[in-house]
């Protein structure tokens, strides 16, 4: 049999071609297999990463720690005990603090660094290019560094800054903002690209009707280029957001929780519990309280993005 | 009859559910299951031989260190003498207990043999993870003659030995660990600007903080004294904690079988508030952040004039070129107590054997041969260590000592009254970084007294629960 292809757009002479050979006939029982194959790949990683989740909650619900490691069952009470306790709470504070500071700095520089970049300038590219650096550093390792320039008998901060030998960045009251400081030297570059990537996307047309009609930039800026940017940024401060609710390297590295409980998030605090005290069912609700408060976070900015998407693409008012 | 057709959602979802069927029947919540009886000690028959377990394979693990980079070159004398190969593994101390933390509570048995601390063993040893090593020291079988535990100093000895029962003292109870190398904790400071401006090192607390004080110049960035004071435990174990008990001042004391907190007696709280006093007054200006390296560093640049920590911490900062200050340190037992009392908390790097280990034979006999005589001499003339064996100290060991001013002083001087003296509980850890806490909060200027008081409480009841 042959069969003749023809198409609205096409011209010329028609053109004869031999029909493709016939699919071979595929059993039935392979044919309903198939999607169940194609799953197992997906399987297999939801089981790598449900299995340490799965196993956090259950020994959350145990008191399993090394000096009792034949534990048993108590319900609630690690919760309760957690809950209770004014650490916790503390922690809850000082990881909401980093988090919310930290984002809303890199996303402001960011949006900032990106539209300066914008421009097509010599330096804007050399900066575009300069500004992914910090990204290209591990940030445990960058945390090394910006010990060592905080040190204030030989760190290059003080000495640069003239603040002496005894100014001290890591103080009770100023580590939280110092370790702040790190992380918006990391990231900021990060949230610059995302929205860079977002506004070159933007499409120019509204942007030259605008200065035809004699807009101002800043006008252009909030009338038109923010709402059209807003999903990216949105993206840029869910990543940044859920990042820094679960931050620990740089804290760690920097202060470990100190001086006091100054800078103890919950991730250190898991951490303490799980790997200094061995206390492995305290550390897993911490774990598991941080990561209900990271979930509920994550479910409400994805719903605005969702939001954000559908009003830049005209489909809501 | 209806049919249901399982969706693929369905399908991923049931998956999901049945990896975790097994994985919540056989999550390995339990602990090791390996026997630490040390009924593998008494499988040993017949007379000793370092060949009776030749052919074997055993794995080591250990942190770089002046102990296990002494002991490096000297693997294969061991490897020829009993036909054992060994494969150390090597963690940088920063991660290394984490790393054996972890391994432990796997229980897999990866390492035969772990360096650890003194401290370590209140941790490892109630779940078992530890194999008890009084059997295998017991058996002529499988020690040799030539062994002479007594040999090592009696305090490195009973603080490795503990019975796991709150309140009772160390010393009681199995052999956890052999110890290897050790440190007391002392003065060493920078005598070259000790003799410029005419002054001796402090016999009394009240005159160290004066001392300190007064060789503090914060325009010239120097200090007086570092010591730690991170949020770590390792912040309380060296200078504090020799300080503290010489000052008469106790961690708990035991009432019925239970510990009772005391770093709030009226002793402790007035100790406590001077020694954040002096952290402030003479201390390195980021103190809550100083660790071991940080003092030590300081005081070879020249920053610190003293630094109160471990000897074996500050000598590598005297041997030529190491440091700015090389040649320029001696050292100084510290501030005697009130009563004259030179108590010094030691920290010692042991030997342990894994429980769970399949080559218990070979594994006894490398922490023999490593904690024995011949061998700890030649890593004592190779490397600067201190080593755990009087015979050693009095051979090998002075004669290395002769570029270390005041050592050989310091350490004949502290040596008697040097043991743990903490008071060994299975929550040393958790309890002891709360307390290195309350240090930095009272340093941070919360009230001593009611700061202590809160921590004293808390401790209480942890180690009740």
């Amino acid at each position: 049999m042959t069969t003749t292809v023809t198409g609205p757009h096409r011209e010329g002479p028609r053109q004869e071609r031999e029909a493709p050979p016939p699919l071979p006939t595929v059993p039935a029982w392979r044919r309903r297999l198939r999607p169940y194959l194609l799953s197992v790949p997906a399987v297999a990683i939801i089981i790598g990463i449900l299995y340490p989740f799965v196993l956090g909650v259950y020994y959350s619900f145990l008191n399993y720690a090394a000096v009792n490691p034949n534990p048993v069952w108590v319900g609630l009470r690690n919760f309760k005990a957690v809950l209770t306790a004014p650490e916790f709470w503390h922690s809850v504070q000082v990881t909401l603090v980093y988090a919310v500071s930290a984002t809303a700095i890199e996303t402001v520089l960011g949006i900032g660094i990106a539209l300066l970049l914008n421009r097509s300038s010599i330096i804007g590219k050399i900066f575009e290019k300069v500004l992914i650096l910090p990204l290209m550093i591990a940030p445990v390792i960058a945390a090394v560094i910006w010990k060592l320039m905080f040190n204030p008998q030989f760190g290059v901060l003080n000495h640069v800054l003239g603040l002496g030998s005894t100014f001290d960045w890591l103080s009770r009251d100023r580590a939280l903002w110092s370790t702040v400081l790190v992380d918006v030297w990391i990231y900021t570059p990060f949230v610059a690209i995302l929205v860079l990537a977002g506004v070159r996307s933007l499409p120019k047309e509204p942007f030259e009707a605008s200065d035809v009609d004699g807009a101002g930039w800043f006008y252009m800026f909030r009338r038109l280029m923010l709402p059209m940017m807003w999903p990216y940024i949105l993206v840029a401060v869910i990543f940044r957001l859920m990042d820094c609710l679960k931050i620990f390297d740089i804290v760690y590295v920097l202060t470990a929780g100190g001086p006091g409980n100054a800078t103890r998030t919950l991730q250190v605090g898991a951490f303490e519990d799980s790997i200094t005290n061995l206390n492995y069912s305290r550390g897993s609700t911490y774990m598991f309280l941080l990561w209900i408060i990271v979930f509920a976070v994550a479910r409400y900015l994805v719903s605005v993005l969702g939001r954000a998407q559908r009003r830049a693409a005209g489909a809501e008012g | 009859m209806t049919t249901r057709n399982t969706s693929r959602r369905n399908f991923l979802l049931g998956g999901a559910a049945a990896a975790s069927v097994p994985l919540l029947n056989a999550c390995g919540v339990g602990g090791s299951t390996a026997d630490n009886s040390g009924a593998a000690a008494n499988d040993v028959t017949g007379g000793f031989d370092w060949k009776k377990a030749s052919g074997t394979k055993i794995k080591i693990l250990q942190t770089p260190h002046p102990y296990q980079q002494s002991f490096q070159p000297l693997l294969s004398e061991f490897t020829e003498l009993t036909g054992i190969e060994v494969q150390a593994d090597l963690v940088a101390e920063a991660d290394y207990f984490t790393k054996l933390n972890t391994e432990l509570a796997g229980g897999t048995g990866a390492h035969d043999v772990f360096m650890t601390g003194a401290y370590f063993i209140w941790q490892y040893g109630p779940p078992g993870w530890m194999e008890d090593l009084d059997p295998w020291l017991k058996n002529t079988s499988a020690t040799s003659p030539d062994y002479d535990f007594e040999d090592i100093y009696e305090g490195l000895r009973t603080s490795t030995r503990w019975d796991f029962k709150p309140g009772s003292p160390l010393g009681t109870g199995g052999q956890w660990a052999i110890p290897w190398g050790f440190e007391t904790n002392v003065i060493a400071y920078n005598k070259r600007l000790f003799a410029s401006r005419g002054v001796k090192p402090a016999e009394t607390f009240d005159d160290l903080i004066q001392l300190a004080t007064d060789l503090t110049d914060r325009s010239k960035n120097q200090y007086g004294i570092a010591f730690r004071g991170s949020k770590s435990w390792a912040t309380i174990h060296p200078g504090f904690m020799t300080q503290y008990s010489r000052m008469g001042c106790k961690d708990y004391t035991s009432e019925g079988g239970k510990l009772v907190a005391a770093m709030n007696s009226p002793e402790a709280v007035d100790f406590t508030a001077k020694w954040v006093q002096l952290a402030k007054a003479a201390g390195p200006t980021s103190w809550t952040t100083y660790e071991y390296p940080d003092c030590t560093r300081d005081l070879g640049n020249g920053n610190a004039a003293m630094v109160y920590d471990a000897d074996s911490a500050t000598y590598p900062k005297n041997k030529p070129g190491a440091s700015k200050e090389a040649g320029n340190l001696a050292w100084h037992p510290g501030p005697a107590g009130p009563d004259g009392s030179y108590a010094t908390n030691l920290w010692t790097w042991s030997l342990a054997m894994n429980a769970a280990s399949k080559q218990k034979l070979a594994a006894w006999l490398f922490i023999q041969w490593a904690t024995g005589k011949d061998a700890m001499s030649k890593a004592t003339k190779a490397a600067f260590a201190d080593p755990t064996r009087k015979s050693v100290f009095d051979g090998a060991f002075k004669q290395t000592l002769g570029a270390f001013p005041g050592y050989l002083e310091t350490f004949e001087k502290v040596i008697d009254s040097t043991k743990i003296q903490f008071s060994p509980q299975t929550k040393f850890f958790e309890t002891t970084e709360d307390w290195a806490v309350a240090l930095q909060d009272i340093y941070a200027g919360q009230n001593a007294k009611s700061r202590l008081d809160a921590l004293a409480d808390s401790n209480t009841r942890k180690l009740a629960s």
